[in-house]
């Protein structure tokens, strides 16, 4: 249990949490960017498939607050996207190609949200910063 | 009396406690603004009397009874504002907190901070004053 005087390090200490998950979830949307239009290795094979990231809150003891974590990174069941290219090396025995279920458009809003949170968390941090400076202000007045 | 125990002071330093506290729930619902099911929370006003001891729904209060016959309640109700008519809907995740109204809060209780802060230090030099020290 934190005492008293270490609360605005508690603020700070969630704030980081939001942090950190925010960045790891910016991970796997440049994973599934990178990966939009990657094939599969074998012929008739599975691409790569969209991954998608999740949040949890937990109790942390230490700081005796609900934290965010980024919980498993699930995989996305939707289809994959299929091109005819009979031309393409790993084409099936009907010329068709299966792409990454990964549509850039989701994944830039997605970004964006994430961008926009993670401001979110670094405006706390500011404004408990300025508050710490306002204690601090008192002992040199 | 020591001079911790003026009443100015302590009720200053009663809202200053509640900033701080209030900053950390902030942070909370700012941090979890992703997370499926999450609802915002945000803590009561503290009411303060003449003498600047706490008299409102802040710090554990007691359950009221409504019949003789009731046991003594021993929990305490919650000090938390849980904000039912305000802000958006929720999204189909089930998570409630609004970024813009969480930011406008965060900064409106750093601003209330800084003048219990400004209040504070201008009352440690009125003393000084008094006791001709400034």
């Amino acid at each position: 249990m934190a005492n008293d005087s270490s609360d605005f390090a508690r603020s700070m200490a969630i704030a980081t949490s939001g942090l950190r998950a925010q960045a790891g979830r910016m991970r796997v949307i440049s994973e599934n960017i990178a990966n939009a239009d990657s094939t599969a290795q074998t012929i008739g094979g599975d691409p790569y498939r969209r991954k998608v990231p999740t949040f949890s809150s937990a109790l942390d003891r230490t700081l005796d607050a609900q934290v965010v974590t980024l919980g498993r990174i699930k995989p996305d069941q939707s289809n994959f996207r299929v091109k005819y290219e009979p031309n393409n090396p790993v084409a099936d025995a009907a010329g068709n190609v299966k792409y990454p279920n990964v549509n850039s458009v989701v994944e830039m809003t997605d970004m964006r949200d994430a961008q926009r949170s993670y401001e979110a968390n670094l405006n706390i941090i500011s404004a408990t910063r300025r508050m710490i400076q306002r204690t601090l202000d008192i002992l040199k007045s | 009396m020591s001079i911790n125990d003026l009443p100015v002071l302590s009720a200053l330093r009663t809202k200053m406690q509640w900033h701080q506290e209030r900053q950390r729930v902030l942070s909370e619902n700012v941090s979890n603004s992703d997370t499926p099911k999450f609802r915002p929370r945000d803590l009561v006003e503290p009411k303060l009397d003449r003498s600047g001891a706490v008299t409102g729904s802040m710090g554990p209060l007691a359950l009221t009874r409504t019949s003789g016959s009731h046991m003594t309640p021993s929990g305490a109700a919650s000090g938390f504002d849980q904000n039912k008519n305000a802000g958006f809907e929720p999204r189909p995740a089930g998570n409630a907190v609004n970024l813009e109204e969480e930011m406008m809060k965060a900064a409106s209780n750093q601003m209330d901070y800084a003048a219990a802060t400004s209040l504070y230090s201008k009352s440690l030099h009125l003393l000084k004053t008094a006791i001709g020290k400034a």
